[in-house]
């Protein structure tokens, strides 16, 4: 057993840092929260740069946390841009990883995953939007919600229903690459987000899309299980964010723990300490369970609880961080970056898949296994 | 009791018709003069206020019943009567009366400024003599667009009013109570008044008194979330059933229901001599409206991280109400010598 990364990926995580100390400034981040826009140059920079490259998905990993330890938003928006790419890297054909893969792995295009539907939520099962075969095309119809890249994706990989199976619900679902520009294709932009204000998000909807059936992914009434399979991989990312996200805030706790060191302030800066060793600590123990998920997912062998693991603890890890740090900072904290920090690492426990989501896959796979043994 | 029952529901009538479809215009826009000089009309603005500067001079239970209810709707507009009943009239004293009654009546604000006084805070206003009058930027200011501006010199120490030559600079819009206007301003006055000859003690004493209001406006906030939440999870489905439907969900929500129900209790009999309660209950309030206002936003959803919801606001006052209206590491050391009876935890 090794706990150190292979010198390539060392390399990865200093190359990214070196970007994001280039890049990302504390005044860029709160202008481009405070806009509400997406930093479409510094994701175009971060592929020139040579940052974002998920074909080798443990750079990516170092990339996501050292990025959104400079800013949660900007570093999502950087690396967001091949959101779903896997559910087509996976169950594509090859005549789709060509005209769609392509263009967004060298950074030409956007694409996004649509899934999560208005009252939706984490209730994949429960995907209302439907597609209705007619003259060589699905014509869709319904809406979807909290769409990352909404507006300004070319495309998204989106999972529709096909078919009503009567008493299964998760059967019947499809999933489809549906362009952005087809007919009766409209996008409103979600503003006002608490955090996270850089990235991109809207609401879909399809009033009578054709869809061409060569963009159908895979089998029909597979859909769920290619999503299912897409969030394994996906949560390990989400879990990146997050350590990225609780390590910022870790750095600017022990920046104020130098100060008050440098001032005298014993009895405060002890209180700190403890603090900030708390801290460091949980960002310990996220990697090691998000390295441990990320290993077996990347030797193609998924291991859900341990991904859901990764996923729940280093949300919680980030918004306790994003916390404790700003308390622990008061007014300067408010004022600086941290408060942006806290606004932005609560989406961590919400998006792809809830924390008490997380934890009901956690149960019911250790249940599964406990009835195994007995 | 009773007197106080029907106090929250005019309290709750009025937030019901003027602040409710208001409350994300206020978070965008700020307080307008329009609901200023409506909450002055109800008497709620001048709360404290002696009647002889036009305020209701209220007792401070039937206050803190008013910024309680007020927080419940928005969080912002209850700071707002907390900083003129709490932080502005006491300063200005007797020493201001038109000012003072200017303020209960909701004819001008005071542009107030607590960030020399706030843990954590290095910066410090910027005021130089000049002339017979002052120059200088006031940081984070709430209510930094006000007619008049409070402002600490740290050159002779005093604390001021001043009356004319207030610019607002660029609003700030920040963490947390954003329709208190928040924002830096420039000064450049010779219009002034001294509140006090030592200025930073006046200020964290003023702070330090905030105990009661400060508990009051955090169980308001969490109650705010609360409601909002219990009414989402009864209509709220997934996987077909709604949400509180679900153990975690509705237990969760009840225990902490419970919670509030109990501490909202001890701040209704609180004795206002006692101020070991009084620091208690600010702890344990402010530590529950940040739980409360977390876990209700966590059950919208992704709703929830929306402001058109209204939820998010809750879970950002009650964080900021933690830093710009106290002095937590104080408030520790405080509360350890009231339970040592000594100076104690300094090392």
């Amino acid at each position: 057993m090794d706990f150190d990364f292979p010198e390539d990926i060392v390399n990865a995580r200093k190359k990214a840092q070196e970007f994001a100390k280039k890049e990302i400034s504390s005044e860029m981040a709160k202008k481009y929260d405070r806009d509400e826009k997406f930093p479409e140059e510094l994701r175009k920079k971060a592929f020139e740069y040579g940052i974002v490259d998920y074909t080798n998905p443990w750079s990516m990993l170092v990339t996501i946390e050292e990025l959104c330890r400079a800013d949660p938003g900007l570093g999502i928006s950087a690396t967001v841009s091949l959101f779903g790419a896997e559910v087509i890297m996976l169950f594509g054909s090859d005549a789709q990883k060509q005209k769609y893969l392509t263009k967004v792995q060298n950074g030409e295009k956007i694409m996004g995953l649509a899934v999560t539907e208005p009252g939706g939520g984490s209730d994949v099962a429960g995907i209302k939007t439907k597609a209705v075969e007619k003259d060589g095309n699905y014509v869709v119809n319904g809406a979807k919600m909290f769409i990352t890249n909404g507006t300004i994706a070319d495309f998204f990989v989106m999972l529709i229903r096909t078919e009503e199976v009567e008493g299964k619900r998760h059967h019947g679902l499809s999933a489809f690459i549906v362009d952005s520009d087809l007919p009766g294709f409209s996008k409103n932009k979600l503003s006002g987000k608490l955090g996270v204000r850089a990235t991109n998000t809207a609401e879909l909807i399809l009033d009578n899309v054709p869809v061409p059936k060569e963009n159908l992914i895979g089998e029909p009434g597979k859909g769920f299980y290619y999503i299912m399979t897409f969030f394994n991989i996906s949560r390990a990312y989400v879990a990146a964010q997050a350590i990225g996200i609780a390590q910022g805030a870790l750095d600017k706790v022990l920046e104020h723990l130098n100060r008050l060191t440098k001032e005298g302030n014993k009895a405060l800066a002890e209180e700190v300490q403890f603090l900030a060793a708390d801290i460091a600590t949980r960002i310990e123990a996220s990697r090691l369970i998000t390295y441990k998920a990320a290993s077996y997912l990347f030797q193609f062998r998924p291991n859900p609880t341990l991904t859901s693991m990764a996923k729940a603890y280093a949300s919680e890890t980030a918004t306790f961080a994003a916390e404790k740090a700003l308390e622990i900072t008061g007014y300067s904290g408010i004022m600086g970056d941290l408060e942006r920090f806290f606004r932005d690492s609560k989406i961590m426990e919400i998006w792809e898949g809830t924390s008490e989501i997380e934890k009901l896959i956690i149960s019911r796979n250790l249940l599964k296994e406990y009835a195994e043994v007995a | 009791m009773e007197e106080q029952d029907l106090l929250r529901s005019a309290v709750r009538e009025f937030a019901l018709k003027s602040i409710q479809d208001r409350a994300l215009k206020i978070e965008h826009e700020g307080i307008d003069r329009g609901l200023l000089q409506s909450l002055a009309s109800q008497g709620f603005l001048g709360a404290r206020i002696h009647e002889k500067y036009g305020g209701s001079g209220i007792d401070l239970h039937g206050y803190l019943t008013i910024i309680n209810e007020l927080a419940t709707f928005s969080p912002s507009v209850a700071a707002l009567v907390m900083l003129v009943n709490s932080v502005q009239a006491p300063l200005l004293g007797d020493a201001e009366p038109e000012s003072l009654k200017k303020l209960a009546s909701g004819e001008a604000t005071v542009a107030t400024s607590l960030s020399d006084v706030l843990e954590g805070s290095w910066t410090a206003t910027t005021l130089q003599k000049s002339g017979t009058g002052f120059k200088g930027v006031v940081e984070m200011s709430s209510l930094h667009n006000g007619e008049f501006a409070m402002a600490l010199n740290r050159e002779d120490g005093h604390l001021y009013l001043f009356k004319n030559g207030i610019k607002a600079l660029e609003e700030d819009s920040g963490l947390s109570f954003r329709g208190l206007s928040n924002g830096s301003l420039e000064i450049s006055s010779g219009d002034f008044t001294v509140l006090s000859q030592n200025g930073e003690e006046a200020l964290k004493s003023i702070v330090d008194s905030l105990d009661l209001e400060v508990a009051a406006i955090a169980l308001g906030t969490a109650k705010g979330a609360l409601d909002k939440a219990i009414e989402y999870v009864k209509v709220r489905k997934t996987f077909e059933r709604p949400l509180k439907d679900y153990g975690p969900v509705a237990n969760g929500l009840s225990r902490l229901m419970a919670e509030y129900l109990s501490l909202s209790s001890f701040l209704d009999t609180v004795d206002e001599n006692d101020s070991r309660a009084k620091l208690t209950l600010k702890i344990l309030s402010v530590d529950f409206a940040k739980r409360a206002t977390k876990a209700s936003l966590q059950y919208h959803g992704g709703y929830g991280y929306i402001e058109d919801t209204g939820v998010e606001k809750f879970y950002r006052d009650a964080m900021g109400l933690s830093i710009l209206f106290q002095r937590p590491h104080h408030d520790s050391m405080r509360l350890s010598k009231e339970i040592f009876g000594e100076k104690s935890g300094y090392l």
